[in-house]
């Protein structure tokens, strides 16, 4: 009887750890919810610290002076939950306190299908991978739209417009980028590109040149960054659609920007930065939970981090562009570009260069 | 047209390569403050208090005072005497030091504080009166005898007492840059 409880036991917690212990690995920890905190806590010091120091600033310092005011978004996040939560008069109020939450899932949403290391296909069907990250990563921006529409505040509809205006401009480009390089890789299986990358010894950045660059710009007009930082332009609409939110609510605001460029960042690396190549696991090392998705997981998420520390530093750069001036590249400059990518993907796979 | 493009092309790379060298070697003019501070002159102007022995309750203060900050206040000392004394608005003084000129006893305390920040609305309230309603006639207060108690005689500690004192320097690369006068 009590050999077979133990086997029982022993059965049921070697299938845990194989089948059920990794999909939480992968959601909770690595590229989920901590590392998701963690990335967070530090890009938005890293953001004010790079552009401090760049503007001839110190910026944040006083909170842990020795580690340079490392601490100072913990402290912001301590300060965003004892504040109250305001709902204002004339808001709709269903609408505007479940427009976060939604924004926060479906910014998160993304990282479940975007693979960071070979194991994922054991753990999540991966076949369809990029076709199922290009709609979740579109779907966010309704979000921000009903929230600006949902305060009943002149600032936070004009930068809700503002984003409608902008999320229309340069949805194509970012669907041409990466459809071009579903056909290079012919698959829209990202852990296939990835493979087409390792097996050819050529980054996507080299095959496609094009399409990364108009990815990059997609994925700073997305996350807000300069010089796209125009829905938020606070010396213009104040805070834009989240003028009115304050307490947590207002921290699931400032905050959803960098989950979409840490999820946009993983994307880009996977698809053009050669994903974990450095790291080519063996069929069998593949298949284990070390080899398959924690190492191969972080080289990802260094190639991504160092991606998100550029685009974090362009805010010291840029000043920011106008409504117009944005719209016009994205139909213009950006859309031609779209087109050039995919044209070129195909010049490549027809003449059989690759 | 394209001529225009390459020029925008180049600031784009200018620029960001002009971010990079700034971040690769940062040129910070930021005063560090509450570590380092500026070396004032000696004849710079801070908050001051009144020497309540020395007053003699003349209101040449009050009524030179630009823009009314001062206004005198009737108190009675230990002795049952009645007897004058300014009282100053912080929220209003212009720190002209006309009241300190024009005083026949030099009966005013100056010092170089002029920095001065307070923890609660309360301590800003009883240093300073009531912020908010201007000019203020302190002696409709109840409590303007325990506010000017606190007032006068002692100027305001100096919150940047214990830090490095610099001077500022005209740097032709740098622009501005900081030297404690100690150092050569």
């Amino acid at each position: 009887m009590i050999q077979i409880l133990s086997l029982l036991v022993s059965v049921s917690l070697l299938s845990f750890i194989e089948y059920i212990l990794p999909p939480i690995l992968y959601i909770i920890v690595f590229p989920g919810l901590i590392v998701v905190l963690l990335m967070l806590f530090f890009m938005i010091w890293l953001e004010r610290k790079v552009a401090a120091k760049t503007q001839l600033r110190f910026g944040p310092l006083y909170v842990s002076k020795r580690f340079g005011g490392v601490i100072q978004t913990v402290a912001d996040l301590i300060r965003f939950s004892f504040q109250e939560f305001i709902i204002p008069a004339g808001a709709d109020v269903f609408a505007y306190i479940q427009a976060p939450g939604l924004l926060m899932a479906f910014g998160l949403l993304p990282l479940i299908f975007i693979p960071v290391g070979p194991y994922y296909a054991n753990i999540f069907p991966a076949n369809y991978s990029l076709l199922i990250v290009i709609p979740l990563i579109i779907i966010t921006p309704i979000y921000v739209i009903l929230l600006g529409w949902a305060s009943d505040n002149k600032f936070s509809f004009v930068g809700s417009i503002r984003e409608a205006f902008l999320v229309i401009s340069y949805e194509i480009p970012l669907i041409l980028s990466i459809l071009s390089m579903i056909l290079l890789y012919g698959s829209v299986n990202a852990i296939n590109g990835v493979s087409f990358q390792i097996g050819r010894g050529i980054p996507g950045i080299v095959l496609n040149p094009i399409a990364a660059f108009l990815f990059l710009v997609v994925m700073i007009r997305t996350t807000g960054r300069f010089p796209f930082e125009i829905s938020e332009a606070e010396s213009e609409v104040v805070m834009g659609p989240y003028t009115e939110y304050s307490a947590l609510f207002f921290g699931i605001g400032m905050s959803l920007p960098y989950i979409e460029l840490y999820s946009f960042s993983l994307l880009f690396s996977v698809l053009f930065l050669g994903g974990w190549w450095p790291i080519v696991p063996s069929a069998a090392a593949a298949s284990g939970v070390v080899g398959g998705l924690l190492l191969p997981g972080l080289v990802v998420f260094i190639k991504a981090l160092i991606v998100m520390a550029f685009l974090v530093f362009l805010r010291a750069v840029y000043p920011r562009y106008r409504i117009d001036q944005a719209i016009t590249v994205g139909w213009d400059q950006a859309l031609y570009l779209g087109f050039a990518a995919v044209a070129l993907s195909i010049a490549l796979v027809w003449s059989g260069l690759v | 047209m394209t001529g225009r493009k390459n020029n925008r092309i180049r600031g784009h790379v200018d620029a960001l390569a002009t971010g990079f060298k700034y971040l690769a070697e940062p040129n910070r003019m930021t005063l560090n403050y509450p570590d380092e501070s500026m070396n004032l002159k000696d004849n710079y102007r801070g908050f001051f208090a009144v020497k309540d022995k020395t007053c003699i309750g003349c209101s040449l203060c009050e009524i030179v005072c630009p823009p009314k900050a001062i206004s005198m206040l009737d108190l009675t000392d230990a002795g049952g005497k009645k007897k004058k004394r300014p009282m100053i608005d912080w929220g209003l003084c212009i720190f002209c030091y006309f009241c300190v000129d024009i005083c026949p006893t030099d009966a005013f305390q100056t010092s170089q504080v002029h920095d001065k920040a307070f923890y609660s609305e309360t301590e800003y309230q009883t240093v300073h009166g009531e912020p908010m309603q201007y000019p203020y006639d302190y002696s409709k207060r109840p409590d303007y005898k325990e506010i000017y108690e606190s007032f006068h005689d002692v100027a305001p500690d100096d919150p940047s007492a214990g830090s490095k004192k610099v001077v500022p320097k005209f740097d032709k690369k740098r622009g501005i840059k900081y030297e404690h006068p100690g150092q050569p």
